[in-house]
């Protein structure tokens, strides 16, 4: 039981209102009722401010390939919640849940999920902010 | 419009969360667990309470934190300008200063330069948005009669018991006090007062007077909270910010009933 709720406030922090965790609002770049799901292969990792980028090589099934452009929280945030420059590594196999650009571009906001090919997760999880709502 | 991104992540960020909670890292800086009763507010050696130390949270003008009774209301020319206003020219999604009191979700310090004889200054340096500054004088001066406007404006500071009153005037008209674009003109005035209640809180209250922008003052109550195990980190907002291209649709949301 301690479990499930554990499991509860966790999903609940991560969460938190989306306005809140990027130097630029959510949803004036990205439409979360547009979920994506990617598989391919890391092609570049920017560990950058104002967001960490990374990009994934998609093939279709007619084998033609897409370069994704993929938005992660900022090198402060994830570094406070542990992750760091080499939590994924170019060549990577992922999964990445996502959510599309509004523009019809072939970027999206990866704060869904990203998925290791032997299922580790990484980057997830609510950025450390006190429990305080920040006021945007 | 959905402005809020709630109920969809719960379900599937639950177990990535409890990965995160149970990963191990010598960078990672996870938030103090509650504690029971925090310690006093700690005390300058002339016993003013002693603000210095990295925070979390607090400022803004969200409606939720209005003063009780205190209305947000706007008038005609400058809804009219909030109403135009498109969320790519954010100055803040821009890598541009927030001004006061708009905060970004990274961490800030408060730095209090006492000296033998009194307090000369209090800084506040910010992390994000743009790794900038407020200067507030402590040393007794008035404001400058015809300051020339900027982002932060001109500070001076000053004790009302155990609260620190900053009076900001000389504001340039330039910065959002949120991603809805809610403005300002020039004539903005803005008094703060922090009162750090003990170790870990610090209570925020800002006043906006703004006679071009509002038809009344209003006040908001938020809160800040010491994170005394957190460093500033470094954050170049303009290193890699490709967003401003993709960015569309007005600030405000449509349907939206925030004043």
């Amino acid at each position: 039981m301690k479990f499930a709720i554990g499991l509860m406030i966790a999903g609940i922090a991560i969460s938190w209102p989306g306005r809140i965790l990027a130097h630029h609002s959510f949803d004036a770049e990205y439409d979360a009722k547009k979920p994506i799901e990617l598989k391919g292969v890391v092609t570049k990792l920017e560990w950058t401010n104002p967001h960490v980028r990374f990009y994934v090589d998609v093939k279709d099934a007619k084998g033609v390939v897409t370069s994704w452009d993929l938005e992660l929280m900022s090198v402060n945030t994830l570094t406070r919640a542990g992750w760091t420059r080499t939590s994924l590594k170019i060549g990577d196999e992922v999964t990445v849940n996502a959510f599309l650009a509004k523009d019809g571009s072939h970027r999206a906001n990866a704060r869904g999920s990203v998925t290791l090919a032997d299922g580790r997760k990484v980057f997830a999880g609510d950025p450390p902010t006190g429990g305080i709502p920040n006021t945007r | 419009m959905e402005r809020r991104f709630i109920a969809s992540m719960a379900a599937a960020a639950a177990l990535p969360g409890l990965l995160v909670l149970t990963q191990s890292s010598t960078t990672a800086q996870a938030p103090r667990p509650p504690q029971a009763a925090a310690a006093p507010t700690p005390r300058l050696p002339n016993g003013h309470p002693d603000l210095s130390g990295v925070l979390m949270g607090g400022g803004g003008i969200a409606e939720r934190n209005l003063k009780p009774g205190e209305a947000i209301v706007l008038l005609p020319e400058a809804k009219k300008l909030m109403d135009s206003r498109q969320s790519k020219d954010d100055p803040e999604a821009n890598c541009l200063p927030t001004g006061v009191p708009r905060m970004n979700p990274y961490p800030w310090r408060m730095v209090q330069t006492p000296t033998h004889s009194s307090e000369s200054h209090i800084f506040v340096l910010f992390e994000g948005n743009i790794h900038s500054y407020r200067q507030i004088f402590m040393d007794g001066r008035p404001h400058p009669p015809d300051p020339d406007p900027t982002w932060y404006g001109h500070s001076t500071g000053r004790w009302e018991g155990d609260t620190l009153v900053v009076d900001t005037v000389g504001y340039n008209d330039k910065f959002w006090f949120d991603f809805d674009g809610h403005p300002h003109t020039t004539q903005l005035h803005t008094v703060e007062r922090f009162t750090r209640t003990d170790a870990n809180t610090l209570k925020w209250e800002i006043t906006i007077e703004d006679p071009g922008a509002y038809a009344k003052p209003f006040t908001v109550q938020t809160q800040a909270r010491y994170e005394p195990t957190w460093e500033l980190m470094e954050y170049i907002c303009n290193e890699n910010n490709t967003n401003v291209t993709h960015i569309v649709g007005p600030a405000r949301a449509p349907g939206s009933s925030s004043q």
